[in-house]
């Protein structure tokens, strides 16, 4: 479904701030997978789904979408095909918009903008529906301003937000990295039902190896802009947290202290 | 205040309110201060006096005044989009830019309408209403159904759309939304409104002065947020409306302010008065929260 053939992506090309965010990434990902990203921070795990999107553009290399080559397709008319959950619960609503308003928004992506009203009792049904498999009590608001919803409330429904139109891939990145252990399980709970309901191809990044390693079928880890790593599911069943951390430093032979990672990728 | 001057004073209140439209289109829905209405107040007047002296059609005149203002709307939009010149600034460039293109498009510095036929001709005697009062409510029938048609649209998908561009470029951007494109059509609409309001202006009063736009912007804030002090609701009609009623209570206060002989303002001081009153509309909704809490304060002990 997704496949990148050598992807380069250098930031401030040419300048004396050049950094090589992403250097020769080969990555294919079949219909149906979900797969766990991880890496230490600035390893290029954002890059890589903001590419995929087409936040960013390519210095180098492809991206496929099936048969389709998309390397140089705008992120607006990638959407038909990708739905993506944003870190920030912020970011992926409209707080100036009332809940429905942000419903439909959704509901129309990847579709050109008609100037036919946006919501009529139809979508409300459809809205109300959908919010009430939160158990929020989201559904009786709907009229209500976004930004008067707590973030978590917030990123659940950016979630079902993604889910609204069918779309082939799913990206989140790091969804539940703003929200307490309790909302964040929750959403987690959610995105599986919706990932296994609709069979979408997912990439996650997340900061949590044992998130990664409890969702999705395979993992990858990327350091310093290169994929060190690529578990399958079978090799992974047997993995702990601390197994990775081994892999992690086996993979990065070239001596570098470790500690600061350890840091960051143990919890 | 006299009856005369009170319908006078309303009716350039229902003219400014479709700039008070046009200003909550870019201020309010794209997040995207547009000074360039300070020229294109004065382009829609230009255009439209200068077609009809020359003979043309009354409404094919203020239809080209409006599609001209709203074209100065897109430059402004291009310099911002395609350069990254900060927003403000690329709308004073072109709002600067205007002042010479208006004495050209005039050929003087202003054109006088009074002996030529206007929009307001066919209405002239109608059902039997002097003139004063006809030209107040034609322009308020004009200003109602702008504000009916903008509140319409930006309850539309595509106006929808242009509210979550303002709002969070980045949730409209994953949802397919073209930025670009929605900025281009918000500042077209905005500025051709602004227009249209310069073109009735130009005909109502008789005429179109290079000078004229000096401070629309202003006045176009001033609507806005008095209307929307005295307004909370979220239903889009009630919001886009309420810069028209923002427009008329501004022009009321200011000319109330003039009349009163015993404060003894005279013409040269509206620059002031206006500054105290956008002031006071920005001051009043915030002491009224401040009383609220005080009096919840209070009520709980």
């Amino acid at each position: 479904m997704i496949c990148c053939k050598d992807l380069h992506v250098t930031f401030n090309r040419a300048l004396p701030t050049e950094k090589l965010a992403l250097r020769g990434i080969d990555l294919t990902i079949p219909s149906g997978e979900f797969v766990t990203v991880i890496g230490s921070n600035g390893a290029g795990k954002s890059t890589l789904l903001n590419t995929i999107a087409g936040d960013i553009s390519t210095t180098k290399g492809k991206i496929f979408f099936g048969d389709r080559d998309v390397t140089k397709l705008p992120a607006t008319e990638r959407t038909a095909d990708i739905a993506r959950v944003f870190q920030d619960p912020l970011a992926g609503t409209c707080g100036d918009l009332t809940v429905e308003e942000n419903m439909s928004l959704a509901y129309g992506r990847g579709k050109r903008g008609r100037l036919t009203l946006a919501l009529n009792s139809k979508v409300r049904n459809i809205f109300r529906e959908q919010l009430s498999r939160l158990n929020l009590g989201l559904e009786d608001r709907l009229e209500s301003d976004m930004g008067l919803l707590s973030g978590g409330q917030r990123q659940s429904v950016s979630l079902l937000m993604s889910a609204l139109q069918p779309s082939r891939i799913l990206l989140l990145d790091e969804h539940t990295a703003a929200l307490d252990p309790k909302t964040a399980a929750l959403i987690m709970d959610i995105s599986s039902q919706i990932i296994a309901e609709k069979q979408l191809t997912v990439m996650m990044v997340t900061h949590s190896m044992r998130q990664a390693l409890d969702h999705g079928s395979r993992t990858i880890m990327l350091h310093e802009g290169k994929i060190i790593f690529d578990l399958s599911d079978n090799q992974r069943a047997n993995y702990q947290v601390k197994d990775l951390l081994n892999l992690f430093a086996q993979a990065r032979s070239d001596g570098e202290e470790l500690d600061d990672d350890k840091l960051l990728l143990g919890s | 205040m006299s009856l005369f001057s009170f319908l006078g004073t309303l009716e350039i209140g229902f003219i400014y309110g479709l700039v008070a439209i046009g200003v909550y289109l870019t201020f309010r829905i794209l997040d995207f201060p547009d000074l360039t209405v300070d020229g294109s107040f004065t382009l829609g007047a230009a255009v439209t006096a200068t077609l009809i002296v020359m003979g043309v059609n009354v409404y094919l005149a203020t239809l080209a005044g409006t599609l001209a203002a709203a074209c100065a709307g897109l430059v402004t939009a291009w310099l911002n989009l395609r350069f990254d010149i900060l927003h403000l600034l690329a709308s004073i460039l072109t709002m600067t830019a205007l002042y010479t293109i208006n004495l050209r498009v005039m050929g003087k510095p202003n054109v006088a309408l009074i002996m030529e036929p206007t929009i307001l001709t066919p209405f002239e005697g109608i059902f039997g209403l002097p003139d004063m009062y006809m030209r107040v409510i034609f322009v308020a029938i004009c200003a109602i159904f702008g504000a009916l048609l903008v509140a319409w649209f930006l309850k539309t998908q595509y106006g929808l759309a242009m509210r979550a561009v303002g709002s969070n470029k980045r949730m409209a951007q994953a949802n397919g939304i073209v930025i670009k494109e929605k900025v281009y059509a918000g500042l077209a609409i905005s500025n051709g409104l602004v227009g249209l309001a310069g073109a009735l202006f130009a005909q109502t009063n008789g005429f179109a002065d290079s000078t004229m736009g000096i401070g629309t912007i202003v006045v176009g804030l001033a609507a806005v947020i008095i209307g929307q002090s005295l307004f909370s609701s979220r239903s889009m009609y009630v919001i886009v409306m309420s810069c028209i009623v923002g427009s008329v209570l501004y022009r009321l206060a200011v000319s109330l302010a003039l009349n009163a002989d015993f404060i003894g303002f005279s013409t040269s001081d509206l620059n002031l008065i206006t500054a105290v009153l956008v002031a006071l509309a920005l001051i009043f909704p915030k002491l009224r929260n401040e009383w609220k809490a005080k009096r919840a304060a209070r009520n709980d002990t």
